[in-house]
């Protein structure tokens, strides 16, 4: 032990050191956030509860094609259909079971027609499992509460990029462009 | 003749009568306002070291949380009163009881300002230090009867911990005594403040640094928080208790806080005085009372104490061990005779 290691540890050094530190930030503004008084801004992107999307004229965007349901990795979304007037598709029930859903936003890439997506909304939390059986019809109007007006509009099309508005490959994406120097 | 010896027996009566109620008075006095500091003090503790932690700490109920004592004492005492099936029960009831009077009892002997002391004893010292050592009877007991392994061994830490460094404790203020000349604890504030330095803590800084270590351990205080170390033994020795026992051991524990902070102020930092040469500097401090630069000096101390839990980390249990028997009792006994020494020859 040297003669500085030997005072360092009679008047220990590292222990005011500790002290100092702790002192200091105990007059530091805190990090705190009061999460139900002050929300955290969700950041673009957000996959919250699912909400089936309208057309212009308030009808129901999903044909019922069933390919957010072949890609769904949890296996939560039940669709089923029957034959209408004049053989058209009627989508009969169109459920998603969300306490198993792991929201890995699949449906949504999955879907041709953007009918199926996730919304910012996250508190909806609840006493029992009913409320989280989702029905046509909640899904339906989910979309009238969390995709009203421009924002939710945006929302949807900025980040999600629905297939049926915008096929081409996002800017900065790997892709094959033909082999380099090529005679 | 038989007449006046009834007139002076009913004044003595009176008188006796007169004395009880000014005693009980002055006991209802001290326990109010210490179990109401006690509440705040874990509100101020965890106030300060939410700050330390850049967190808030309490802030919802009352303004700043400032109810968070009152809410935490209702949710203790509506608790569901759990006591396990094979429990001593006889001694399960009894260990919270031995621990919190031990801990109230001290109360009696402190000195909180000139002349305000319950019970004037010359032996103060000595029956805080009986005191403090009879709570660890309310630990090894709650251990024990609880009939669980976490609390057994918080237990048999907190016995062999306080016995350990009760000695190192006993040892540092033995300088004090020698000092002062007295066991009396008012008597040691007068001395003090006759001494020219106004406090004991800087001739006796080496029996200070020794009291200040040995009462964190002997209140079970982060760094040697061993009997109760979360990580290993959930809660210690009070793991199987629940409800309003939990509370009497938390307010015991904060009571023994209080002491010992009481201890530290009375015995090194001179109690209700301050120094000789800043009254004569600014002679309008003499009109504060007592009480308050007794106080200021118990928060300042408590306030240590938060502040070291915010900083230091838990001791291994062998290092708690040897500080104890290798540095502080050795350097207590080297500060004796040094005191000693000094005081033959100056």
């Amino acid at each position: 032990m040297t003669g500085r290691e030997f005072i360092k540890a009679i008047f220990f050094v590292e222990i005011l050191k500790g002290l100092a530190l702790t002192l200091k930030s105990m007059f530091t503004p805190a990090v705190t956030r009061r999460y139900p008084k002050v929300k955290r801004p969700v950041k673009p992107g957000f996959r919250g509860l699912h909400a089936l999307a309208k057309d212009e004229d308030g009808r129901m965007k999903c044909v019922g094609c069933g390919l957010c349901g072949a890609y769904c990795p949890s296996k939560c979304i039940y669709i089923y259909t029957s034959d209408g007037e004049d053989h058209t598709k009627v989508v009969d029930r169109y459920e998603i079971d969300v306490l198993r859903c792991i929201y890995c936003g699949f449906c949504v890439e999955a879907c041709p027609f953007g009918a199926i997506t996730l919304s910012e909304h996250y508190e909806y939390s609840d006493y029992s499992r009913e409320p989280f059986y989702m029905t046509k019809e909640k899904l339906l109007s989910n979309w009238d509460k969390y995709f009203a007006g421009e924002k939710g509009e945006n929302y949807f099309k900025k980040f999600w990029r629905p297939l049926s508005e915008d096929f081409r490959t996002p800017e900065g994406q790997a892709m094959f462009k033909g082999i380099k120097n090529e005679k | 003749m038989s007449g006046t010896f009834e007139v002076i027996t009913a004044t003595d009566a009176l008188n006796l009568l007169m004395r009880i109620g000014i005693i009980l008075l002055k006991i209802a006095v001290v326990l109010g306002i210490t179990l109401l500091h006690v509440a705040y003090a874990t509100y101020w503790e965890r106030k300060v070291i939410g700050h330390m932690q850049v967190r808030l700490g309490p802030i919802e109920v009352g303004w700043h949380g400032f109810l968070q004592p009152i809410a935490d004492g209702v949710k203790l005492f509506f608790k569901e009163d759990i006591i396990p099936a094979n429990a001593d029960k006889p001694l399960f009831y009894l260990a919270p009881v031995i621990f919190m009077v031990s801990a109230l009892t001290s109360l009696s002997v402190l000195p909180f300002f000139d002349g305000f002391v319950i019970a004037d004893i010359n032996i103060g010292l000595l029956f805080l230090f009986a005191m403090s050592s009879l709570g660890a009877y309310g630990i090894i007991l709650s251990g024990w009867a609880s009939n669980s392994k976490y609390s057994f061994l918080g237990g048999l830490r907190s016995a062999s911990q306080v016995i350990s460094y009760e000695i190192a404790m006993g040892l540092s203020l033995v300088g004090v005594m020698m000092m002062a000349g007295s066991l009396n604890l008012s008597d040691i504030v007068r001395a003090q403040h006759q001494y020219p330095a106004g406090m004991f803590a800087i001739p006796q800084f080496l029996g200070f640094f020794v009291f200040i270590v040995a009462a964190f351990a002997e209140t079970n205080r982060l760094p040697f928080d061993l009997p109760e170390a979360e990580s290993e033994l959930v809660a210690g020795y009070f793991t199987e208790y629940s409800g309003f026992r939990f509370a009497l051991f938390f307010l015991g524990e904060y009571t023994a806080m209080l002491i010992m902070s009481s201890i530290a102020a009375l015995c090194f930092l001179g109690g209700w005085t301050i120094p000789k040469f800043i009254t004569d500097a600014m002679p309008l401090l003499l009109n504060v009372p007592g009480i308050v630069w007794f106080l200021i000096k118990v928060y300042a101390f408590m306030f240590f104490y938060y502040w070291v839990r915010a900083t230091l980390p838990r001791y291994r249990y062998d290092q708690l061990m040897a500080i104890g028997w290798k540095i502080l009792i050795p350097l207590a006994l080297f500060n004796i005779a040094l005191t000693g020494l000094i005081k033959i020859w100056v």
